[in-house]
């Protein structure tokens, strides 16, 4: 397999706290990657600085080799980074297919102003068909014309996945998809996005909290504490490891020395 | 080039003249926070408050020959703290929950209905020549100079002396009383202080009273300044304490009165150490004059755009926004396919009734009328495409239509360019102007970029209009017949029947191209924004784009309808049709009445040119009663901005719009009734189509249903 995704020495501080330093991390094509660590290990901010809503002060963000460190958020969304949001980010005043419809006709840029005026501004058949098939594959063809706010947590998870899906995306970003949701529809949404990745073939880092749906979804497992990598490995082994048992279940002090040692 | 010469002594100068001014900027910035913490109001209307006081004032002292202190007593120590009190029991009190933005529409009602409810209750007018009385006689006159430096005047020591009184009250008042004390809890954190078990409404009383009372001095303070009492001149304090308020970024008092007393300072350093550019470029005269007093809309602006701060702000980022329910869906997309149908023709019916009938019977003033409602709806249309599609409030949508009302003057007056090309070159202009303005604004959300624009609107109207090249001069800025009217072919448009054709035609054109584009991709991408930007931007919208695209489609539409304005009216006439105020009446009409539907901005339109003769002049009870007019007819005109003003209170409620809401409420009603009827005719088929249609049914199946014998 060939390394699709690939940030180097990503460091960032927000005045003298320094929330990253020096992280890196792999993700090939079709793997599935979790990225785990406790509550202010640096999760969200490594995400954000991967998706250029922050920019790191320091390393590289790579995607294919190519460098993606300077680009806004929108461009790569379209260079094949999608994501689906902590706390639910759906379009209000919108329905399922409509979610899915914007994201494709963004994927196809072939909008225009002057379509619009034109009155040929409205999906056509072929975009209504992939939107209606991608629904299909995760089990909302029922709610397509549903509006957003009539939706439960877990579906609007799912709607977020379809909707990055419409990008076809390389590489899926998963920013804590269990939280909010209990045991039993954590492990249908996993259920339903490992069946969807498995189709599609896409790459999944999955930044999770859940340690159980870490250990049950994915393949290899980076763990993430004060800012460092302090443990990658296949998930089996980085499970068993002592360090992270410290981070997660023991003396935080402890970790701390031991880490910077 | 010129520099002015800057010595310690000019320094000095400069910020003993700056100390006063600023002192009472500080003080309105003060009253500002105090509201803004408090209620979480952002009272555009501080400006209208000021006036009402200055106005009370100036009755009292001048109309009815009161000495100073009761006369003062009567504006600044009663009627201020009473406004201040019933505009948060009666208005705000009760919006608490509602959105920042929709407490804004509402203040910026309130600052057009004041100032003419005031005048329409006490028959005030400012009348020209007669300067406003200071507190003390000989204000402007007498001087003293303690240091030898700056002779300050009676008037500039008085509103020293009273603003750091006024502070050292507050000071007090926070310090050692206990409503103080609550009241500095509330700022700090509003919910934190009821969860200690404050009665908030209480403390936010007393908040609004005190700030009222601020404004009223200040504008007593500052109404000398000015040669006659009119309410827009006091609506630049609001804009000052917006700037001073913004440097101390809204969050303390203390922050607030340092940004009063140092943009104070900086006006006037500004004026002393400005290079005099205008010695060697003629040309740069009217910015060197003008670029002073408008310091603080560009201060205003520069803080907002260069400050990223911010933009992080509350207010920026509500915390609550995602609490928000969403906006309804539109009746039009809800409704069943027979009322639809039903609603169509009722609709082409009436606007033909309405067309024959001004066709044949209607005289010179009716067409003339209705023309200007048509053209008016045009260019509300351009709030149509920002407000209600792309979400944001601008308020600069009359700076808008003047440019392209300005490029006909100026295309037609000096190249004797054919002034419907010049009308659509207007609107090309007024484009590009609104693209590039999109850009600086383009992070700011909400409230900021509402206050963004307003500080453009100020700034062209201060600045920009007083080069000939873009104002004209003062040909174009009074009456008289500059503009001709085209000829289309065979056609002479001199003729006010067949130019009312020309802009209907124009009106439905504009209309069916904002329906396509808010049906759309270009709709569906702002709708997403507004729904979401990150998620948007995460599937690859990019919201700078978008966005600048709407503002450029609102300038365009807007630019064009204010084209066509200056062609009916055969000249530009800016200080009638475009001023910021009068663009802030516009936004408050449409957003009341329906932000999202092309129905909304024509009755707006209509609201507008023909409210006033129709309803207020007593023109349409006198066709009904045939002449028999009761006997208050006619009512001032100004009943008009108070009615409207205070109408936006309801958008606080029913942010879909007046009209909207009522066509869903009569929509719903029908639908039942259609629902039962066919019940009663055939029972099971109907309860189906009674199920669908709440949600947003497939019209398809309905009207199959419907359709069923």
């Amino acid at each position: 397999m060939s390394v699709l995704f690939e940030a180097t020495g990503i460091q960032k501080a927000f005045s003298g706290i320094r929330a990253l330093e020096d992280v890196s991390l792999k993700v090939e094509a079709g793997e599935r990657v979790g990225l785990i660590g406790p509550n202010g290990a640096g999760k969200t901010t490594f995400f954000n600085c991967v998706l250029g809503v922050l920019r790191p002060d320091a390393g590289q963000v790579l995607l294919d080799g190519e460098d993606i460190g300077g680009l806004p958020v929108h461009r790569r969304a379209r260079r094949g980074i999608g994501r689906t949001f902590q706390r639910i980010e759906l379009f209000s005043d919108m329905s399922v297919r409509e979610h899915l419809l914007l994201a494709e006709r963004v994927r196809r840029g072939e909008g225009s102003l002057l379509r619009d005026l034109f009155g040929r501004g409205g999906p056509n058949a072929d975009e209504r068909r992939r939107c209606d098939e991608v629904l299909e594959l995760l089990g909302l063809g029922d709610l397509a014309d549903e509006p957003v706010e009539a939706l439960s947590l877990g579906q609007g998870r799912l709607v977020e996945v379809g909707r990055a899906l419409m990008t076809e995306p390389r590489l899926l970003l998963a920013d804590e998809p269990s939280s909010g949701l209990d045991r039993g529809e954590t492990d249908a949404l996993a259920t339903t996005l490992r069946q969807v990745q498995g189709e599609r073939g896409f790459a999944i880092l999955l930044v999770e909290h859940d340690v159980e749906l870490v250990a049950s979804f994915t393949e290899r497992t980076y763990v993430l504490d004060f800012g460092h990598v302090i443990a990658e490995g296949s998930t089996a082994e980085v499970m068993s490891d002592e360090l992270v048992r410290h981070a997660y279940f023991g003396d935080i002090g402890n970790i701390d020395s031991e880490s910077r040692s | 080039m010129v520099l002015a010469a800057g010595t310690g002594t000019d320094v000095v100068r400069a910020i003993l003249q700056g100390t006063p001014p600023g002192a009472v900027y500080a003080l309105v910035a003060l009253g500002f926070v105090l509201t803004y913490k408090t209620s979480g109001v952002f009272n555009l209307a501080f400006g209208a408050q000021a006036f009402v006081s200055a106005a009370m004032f100036f009755q009292a002292r001048v109309e009815w020959g009161w000495s100073t202190v009761p006369a003062l007593v009567l504006a600044v120590f009663v009627l201020a703290p009473l406004t201040g009190l019933l505009m948060e029991r009666l208005i705000f009190r009760h919006l608490r929950t509602a959105s920042a933005v929709s407490k804004l529409v509402v203040a910026i009602g309130l600052s057009v209905a004041l100032p003419s409810l005031f005048e329409t209750l006490t028959g005030f007018a400012g009348v020209a020549g007669r300067t406003p009385e200071g507190l003390v006689p000989d204000g402007a006159t007498v001087f003293y100079d303690p240091l030898g430096v700056y002779p300050f005047s009676r008037d500039e020591l008085v509103a020293l002396g009273v603003a750091v009184v006024g502070m050292l009250g507050l000071g007090a008042l926070f310090r050692f009383s206990s409503i103080g004390l609550a009241m500095r809890a509330v700022v700090e954190s509003p919910r934190m202080t009821e969860l200690a078990g404050i009665d908030a409404d209480r403390v936010s009383s007393v908040a609004w009273m005190l700030s009222s009372f601020f404004a009223g001095m200040a504008g007593v303070l500052i109404a000398p300044r000015f040669n006659t009492l009119m309410a827009p001149d006091f609506f630049h304090l609001v804009v000052v304490a917006v700037a001073a308020a913004a440097i101390g970024r809204l969050v303390s008092l203390p922050r607030a009165l340092i940004g009063g007393l140092g943009l104070g300072i900086f006006i006037a350093l500004f004026r002393t150490f400005l290079p005099r550019w205008s010695a060697d470029h003629p040309w740069l005269e009217p910015f060197q004059n003008n670029l002073t007093p408008s310091m603080p809309f560009v201060v205003l602006f520069g803080v907002l755009v260069l400050w990223p701060a911010i933009r992080r702000s509350p207010a920026a980022a509500d915390p609550l926004s995602g609490v928000d329910p969403p906006p309804p869906s539109l009746v039009s997309a809800t409704r069943s396919a027979v009322l639809t149908r039903a609603a169509r023709v009722f609709g082409v019916c009436f606007l033909l009734l309405v067309g024959l009938t001004v066709w044949f019977r209607g005289d010179v003033v009716w067409v003339h009328l209705v023309t200007q409602a048509t053209i008016m709806s045009l260019i509300l249309l351009s709030v149509t495409v920002i407000t209600g599609l792309a979400g944001q409030i601008s308020l600069c949508q009359g700076t808008f239509a003047a440019i392209g009302a300005l490029t006909v003057f100026q295309l037609a007056d000096r190249w004797d360019v054919s002034v419907l090309a010049a009308a659509l070159v207007g609107a090309v202009i007024a484009a590009v102007v609104g693209a590039l303005l999109s850009i600086p604004v383009l992070r700011l959300g909400g409230i900021w970029l509402a206050i963004a624009t307003l500080a453009f609107a100020f700034f062209f109207d201060a600045v920009m209009l007083k080069f000939s090249w873009v104002g004209g001069g003062d040909s174009a800025l009074l009456q008289g017949h500059r503009v001709p009217r085209p000829v289309l072919g065979p056609w002479d448009l001199a003729d006010d029947r067949r130019f009312l054709v020309l802009v209907v035609v124009v009106f439905a054109l504009v209309s069916v191209f904002v329906i396509r584009i808010r049906e759309g991709t270009t709709g569906l991408i702002l709708r997403g924004l507004r729904g979401s930007e990150v998620a948007a931007e995460s599937v690859g919208v990019s919201p700078a784009r978008a966005r600048m695209l709407a503002f450029a489609i609102s300038a365009a539409i807007a630019g064009l309808g204010g084209g066509l304005l200056a062609i009916h009216q055969e000249n530009v006439n800016y200080g009638n049709n475009f001023t910021p105020m009068a663009a802030l009446f516009w936004v408050v009409l449409v957003v009341t009445l329906s932000a999202r539907t092309v129905e909304g901005a024509a009755q707006a339109g209509a609201a507008f040119s023909l409210f006033n003769s129709v309803i207020l002049r007593g023109d349409g009870i006198g066709w009904i009663t045939r002449g028999h007019l009761p006997g208050f007819f006619p009512l001032s005109p100004k009943w008009r901005f108070v009615l409207f003003g205070l109408a936006s209170i309801q958008f606080a409620r029913h942010p879909e719009g007046l009209v909207e809401h009522g066509k869903r409420r009569a929509t719903a009603g029908m639908d039942a009734r259609l629902a039962a009827r066919r019940e009663r005719a055939e029972p099971g088929a109907a309860s189906s189509t009674a199920q669908q249609d709440p949600p947003s049914p497939d019209p398809s199946k309905v009207a199959a249903v419907g359709k069923q014998p």
